[in-house]
């Protein structure tokens, strides 16, 4: 696929960068859920909560979905080239 | 194009085909049980309905969701919104039930234990005139007829499959990429 | 989580999850709107005329009635009301000793500043039995119904008002 898409497209992150899109993005989805609920409760208005879901979704998508460079300050450290041992 | 899924393909061999339809198998057999069980607590053949038409406008939309029970020993009452399907008709039609008249004991089963069954007529919020004209020459429904009766309601979820009805294109490049992926993926 | 799509399909999945949740907490909320409205419901004329049903064209004896509904169903506007259906009941049981249930006048109330029906009105649908005439049947019983239909989660319904016991054939019968 990476053929297809290219590496602009596939916006590639490393493992530590993938643990804290994973934890911020759960926590922003269940903490936004609580508190839209709680606003469009408060001045009761369903579309409130939803106006206020959606919002906060689309800021979370920007804040996860592309590479930014904090997702990507532990790149993976490979073993260097062994030198192939030349023959005696 | 997909040079490289054929060679990963490849690579996985038979036995991971096999697995892979085998997934593919359990994940529709799961849901039609829950569909089924659904079916078998609430007494109705289909649980959950999309509303197809906008004749209860507007407190249906078309792709609302809704959730039927028809329990055996419930009586129907005028208010009652139910799902039913008269004979000869293509789709089940959702509306508001307008009158109840029990049938005389004689005219009704003499098995005391079950209600006196009932003769209902209905019509859409949104339209003029009651259902009649919809009841292809029966002069009222029967419970034989109902489907079940609305309980609950989700707004817009189930528009998804009224667009696969409206769009079949849509419908078969669903399916074709759902397949396609089962079978390539490699978890 | 490594690439693009897959950090749309995971959080995709999670907000479905979270979403669905939300709808089942504001579809338990309305559970605790427990408002039960009463209003007062006259019926100010009750007769009985042979009219035609032009589906079948056929003559049978129909119900009609006159009514002045009061009632304000404001309290039962909530976040999540998305309308009442409102209608009047006419119950009677019938000269073969079965019960009967029709609803002779309706009433969509889409707002909150709708709500507090003032109504002086007639029936919308006359009374038809399954009998061709009312001979037998000693009174009818009209109650105000209301179906609060929610934007998300459970129908409920309610009774806002009744007048139990209206004579029909006493009142006025031309034919």
């Amino acid at each position: 696929m990476s053929a297809i898409f290219g590496d602009a497209l596939e916006a590639k992150i490393d493992f530590h960068g993938q643990a804290l899109v994973e934890l911020i993005a759960k926590a922003w989805l269940v903490v936004a859920a609580v508190v839209s609920f709680v606003v469009g409760w408060w001045f009761q208005s369903l579309r409130l909560t939803l106006v206020a879901y959606g919002a906060s979704t689309l800021i979370l998508a920007v804040v996860v979905l592309p590479p930014w460079p904090m997702y990507n300050k532990h790149p993976v450290k490979w073993l260097p080239v062994k030198e192939k041992p030349k023959n005696e | 194009m997909f040079s490289e899924e054929l060679k990963s393909f490849r690579r996985l061999g038979f036995r991971h085909l096999l697995l892979q339809c085998l997934n593919f198998a359990s994940v529709i057999a799961s849901g039609l049980m829950l569909w089924k069980g659904l079916g078998l607590i609430t007494n109705t053949e289909s649980p959950i309905v999309v509303v197809l038409s906008g004749s209860m406008e507007p407190a249906f939309y078309r792709g609302d969701l809704l959730f039927l029970t028809n329990p055996a020993h419930e009586r129907y009452h005028t208010g009652d919104i139910t799902v039913y399907q008269v004979p000869g008709a293509a789709i089940p039609i959702v509306h508001r039930v307008l009158e109840t008249h029990d049938m005389p004991a004689t005219v009704a089963s003499v098995d005391p234990t079950t209600p006196a069954r009932q003769y209902l007529l209905t019509k859409g919020d949104n339209n003029n005139a009651d259902d009649l004209a919809l009841y292809n020459g029966l002069r009222f429904l029967e419970r034989g007829h109902v489907v079940g009766k609305v309980r609950g309601f989700l707004p817009y979820v189930g528009y998804v499959t009224i667009a696969m009805n409206d769009f079949p294109q849509l419908k078969y490049a669903l399916l074709g990429g759902l397949g396609l992926m089962a079978l390539i993926q490699r978890e | 989580m490594h690439n693009l799509l897959s950090r749309v399909n995971n959080i995709s999945a999670f907000l479905s999850s979270c979403m669905m949740c939300l709808m089942g907490a504001v579809a338990l909320s309305s559970l605790l709107y427990t408002a039960d409205p009463k209003g007062t419901l006259t019926i100010k004329s009750a007769s009985i005329k042979e009219n035609e049903i032009r589906y079948y064209h056929r003559k049978q004896e129909m119900g009609f009635v006159g009514f002045k509904i009061d009632a304000d169903l404001t309290p039962l506007f909530h976040w999540n009301t998305k309308q009442l259906f409102v209608w009047l009941e006419a119950e009677y049981t019938g000269s073969d000793g079965v019960t009967n249930e029709v609803a002779v006048w309706d009433r969509i109330v889409r707002r909150k500043e709708d709500a507090y029906l003032k109504v002086n009105g007639r029936q919308q649908y006359p009374i038809k039995d399954m009998q061709k005439t009312f001979n037998g049947v000693p009174a009818f019983n009209f109650t105000l119904k209301y179906n609060l239909m929610p934007h998300v989660g459970l129908l409920t319904y309610g009774e806002a008002a009744r007048a139990d016991g209206i004579p029909y054939n006493s009142t006025s019968r031309h034919i």
